[in-house]
């Protein structure tokens, strides 16, 4: 008689084998088979086309609409799929563990019970191992490589040697990665913390907060073309009247309180140095939000009984705040610290979209996009150099993911008991 | 009461600060093209002295006159769809020779603004106009004037129209593509990791499996990694994977006929997988706090009745999870539709397929100097997940807090 863990092994075995044979190939089927779908749209476009002359060209037509078919049975196709998976591999369970223990009924649920789990996250597991964890070993492997492969530590050499490509950059991105980390995770919580409390006292708060909240439904591009209103200058020549005599004002409402000129029309956020006080600025408008629905929450659990003896006790507004309510919460506001922090190491758009790069602007993500596309000069060095500046980034996130999984183990530490 | 008051006002200016943005950017969007890039949104809603250009007459009018009368604004206006000017008209730039008074007989070139009323040179003609736009042109004998452009500064009243809108939807291609790009994008890379990540959240939550409290924390540690860490090698193995896709393609069909072989590195499909990926740790995580929260007696009695993990998943589990579902959902739509580093470097970069936030930052430097355009475009963009959002937000916030406060 067989043991109980080869049968497991080898079902399990067929199962994978099954599958890895099976899916794609379906899928590649179910692919070029439903390929005429495309041009079935295109030509539905062109019929509306004609019916309702659109005055876009024909061809721009044809084109979008097969795009929307091919979005559309790529949808069905990949949700097929990976509900084909999930039957298929269940069924499979299912079918091979009665075929091998007919004449076991108890080892039969125990087969199937074994393998079970790691059909519901396989696909998980898989998944993160492609497209997060090797590729994040194999990040680590390339930083440590010359292009030709052999080892080296060469690609950190912006970190010691001044003639390095990017020792200049990488320690303006410190600085204002640095600035950026104190900065807009403190402001954030602050004007959470605030907003929080002020708006549970007047009877507005609740449009006040949906205002506040809604920048966390935009992108970050989008809030830089928002703010670009603001900080931005004006003197653009305009062109249908002449140049210098022409009515002409300052277009960014911040420059005009400021009192600038419309000739000075550098946009506030291109300024040395202090430009980075206005991106930051964006950040924090768009952050505040998350700070504040979450300080909002925890401010209602404080338990009211603390509060009501504070007062009994003749705590003034401030005292009730920083003495009673505000310890009760120091929990949450850590977490949401910790979030932030993650948030700003990683922001890339901001910077990105409205400084084009500027040395004096750099962070570390944009700095990594900087070294890709724009220092064309180390040649295929760039990769190593970028994966290098990759690490730089993850070693910033540590601490975090440790606290993370701390706090987890803890938390589950408490479920069990 | 002092410290009521003192509330009202502390919180109506962090309000206006959050506000006037939105403000900004659809006040912009629904400006013209002149009015947007020559003064700020503010001055939108009150009259603003903004310079012009109008031609006397048409072309190729060849009646012989003395006096020519017209009136600037109907100039102005005609062949005008949106923005019709009106208001009152402050000065004329005038550009020509007069007689130099240092120098007896001889002439020199001055640039002044006339105002109203006052008589200007113009061809030889005496020209002169009224505040109201009518204008009169008169000359010493019946002559057939060629037209003349003039500069006029007008003190304009509001003006608002949604021609940007119509600009850009229509006869700027790139932004209804970028929509459905953006779209294309967005919904399979939403629904593929929660249907992953529900299954494997109930298999961390109520299946036993060796390994299965350290493989939770990994998968969750996974949260905090850097996208960019992951880049190199996932296009690595996308190129990879994209020439395997070509040489069997070749070796499978004719379409080396048609020179249709190649598939393309940057393809969606590509940035569905990769934003699969980059998701699933967060909604592993959002749906097993969920899921494991669940009243372990249904479990129980399910597998009394005799269903299997299978079947209590399907029927009993994922009905009563929608809200976990719903919040995840809301997450990842949001991050992927805003989503600009995944896209730039994963994404296809054509012109055609690339995502709402590429194109906004290409315009970014290319709007430059049609603000208007640069603005509408934002909105439109924005219209999507803002709608999303605001019906949504009771899962969005539910979401938040599942993340960060205890038990909530």
């Amino acid at each position: 008689m067989r043991s109980i863990q080869s049968i497991i092994f080898s079902n399990s075995l067929a199962i994978v084998l099954t599958i890895v044979c099976v899916l794609p190939i379906t899928a590649v089927f179910i692919f070029s088979l439903t390929a005429p779908v495309d041009d079935a749209f295109a030509n539905f476009g062109l019929w509306l086309h004609e019916k309702y002359n659109w005055s876009v060209a024909t061809f721009v037509t044809e084109l979008r609409f097969a795009k929307v078919g091919f979005a559309l049975r790529s949808v069905i196709i990949a949700l097929f799929i990976s509900f084909l998976y999930y039957w298929i591999g269940n069924w499979l369970n299912f079918g091979l563990a009665s075929f091998r223990s007919s004449n076991l009924i108890g080892k039969r649920s125990l087969i199937v019970e074994a393998i079970q789990p790691w059909i519901f996250v396989g696909p998980a597991l898989i998944l993160l191992l492609l497209f997060l964890l090797i590729p994040a070993l194999t990040t680590l492997k390339i930083s440590f490589t010359e292009p030709g492969g052999t080892a080296s530590v060469s690609n950190y050499s912006f970190l010691w040697d001044p003639n390095a490509l990017g020792y200049i950059q990488f320690r303006l991105a410190m600085r204002n990665s640095l600035m950026w980390l104190i900065l807009v995770p403190s402001l954030c919580i602050i004007f959470g913390l605030l907003i929080a409390v002020l708006a549970d006292s007047v009877r507005w708060g609740v449009v006040a907060k949906t205002f506040i909240f809604v920048p966390l439904a935009i992108s970050f591009v989008g809030a830089a073309v928002i703010w670009r209103n603001i900080f931005a200058g004006g003197g653009i020549e305009p062109q249908e009247a002449i140049n210098g005599v022409t009515p002409s004002y300052q277009i960014g409402l911040l420059k005009a309180l400021l009192g600038h000129t419309p000739e000075y029309n550098e946009p506030l956020y291109n300024l040395k140095f202090w430009g980075n006080f206005y991106l930051m600025w964006i950040m924090v408008w768009i952050k505040t939000g998350f700070a504040m629905v979450i300080f909002s929450a925890a401010l209602r659990g404080v338990p009211q009984e603390t509060v009501e003896a504070a007062i009994i006790d003749g705590a003034n507004p401030r005292q009730l705040f920083f003495r009673v309510k505000l310890p009760q919460i120091f929990s949450t506001v850590v977490v949401v610290w910790t979030y932030l922090v993650t948030d700003v190491l990683k922001v890339f758009d901001i910077p990105y979209a409205l400084s084009a790069n500027d040395d004096d602007k750099l962070l570390l993500a944009t700095m990594m996009e900087a070294a890709m596309n724009t220092w064309s000069i180390g040649g295929s060095k760039v990769d190593n150099l970028f994966a290098a500046i990759a690490i730089m980034l993850m070693l910033t996130v540590i601490p975090h993911m440790i606290f993370l999984g701390w706090r987890i183990r803890r938390e589950q530490k408490q479920l069990e008991y | 009461m002092y410290s009521r008051s003192f509330a009202h006002i502390i919180l109506a200016i962090i309000l206006v600060i959050w506000v006037v943005p939105f403000i900004a950017l659809i006040t912009t969007s629904f400006r013209s093209e002149v009015a947007s890039k020559t003064s700020g949104f503010w001055t939108a809603f009150t009259p603003t002295e903004l310079g012009h250009r109008f031609s006397t007459h048409d072309k190729g009018q060849q009646t012989k006159v003395i006096e020519m009368r017209g009136n600037i604004f109907e100039r102005i206006n005609k062949n005008k769809e949106w923005f019709t000017l009106s208001g009152e008209i402050k000065s004329i730039m005038f550009k020509g020779r007069v007689p130099d008074p240092d120098k007896p007989g001889k002439s020199k070139l001055i640039r002044k603004l006339v105002p109203a009323g006052e008589v200007m040179d113009v061809r030889g003609g005496d020209f002169s106009f009224q505040a109201n736009g009518d204008f009169v042109w008169s000359f010493p004998e019946a002559i057939a004037p060629k037209p003349k452009n003039l500069d006029v500064f007008i003190n304009q009243d509001p003006a608002f129209g949604a021609e940007a809108y119509f600009e850009v939807l229509l006869d700027n291609k790139d932004v209804p593509n970028a929509l459905i790009s953006s779209f294309i994008v967005v919904v399979p890379a939403t629904i593929i990791p929660i249907t992953v990540a529900a299954f494997a959240a109930y298999a961390f939550s109520w299946m036993q499996f060796p390994g299965r409290d350290w493989l939770f924390i990994l998968v969750v540690s996974l949260m905090v990694v850097p996208t960019q860490l992951a880049f190199l090698p996932i296009l690595q193995g996308l190129n990879g994977l994209a020439s395997w896709a070509t040489a069997l393609k070749q070796w499978t069909t004719d379409c080396e006929l048609t020179n249709t072989c190649q598939f393309p590195t940057k393809s969606f499909a590509g940035l569905w997988l990769t934003h699969t990926g980059f998701g699933l740790p967060l909604a592993i995580f959002l749906l097993r706090n969920y899921i494991v929260a669940l009243p372990r007696e249904i479990l129980e009695s399910a597998k009394i009745d005799g269903a299997n993990h299978m079947q209590i998943f399907v029927r009993v589990v994922l009905p009563l999870s929608v809200p976990a579902l719903a919040s995840f959902s809301i997450f990842q739509f949001l991050w992927i539709w805003n989503d600009l580093l995944v896209a730039m470097f994963i994404g296809p970069s054509a012109n055609d397929d690339v995502v709402f936030p590429i194109l906004l930052e290409r315009q970014l430097g290319t709007f430059g100097d049609q603000l208007h355009l640069l603005n509408a475009s934002a909105v439109i963009s924005m219209v999507v997940p803002v709608i999303v959002f605001l019906a949504m937000q009771k899962y969005f916030i539910r979401g938040l807090l599942a993340g960060s406060v205890k038990g909530g």
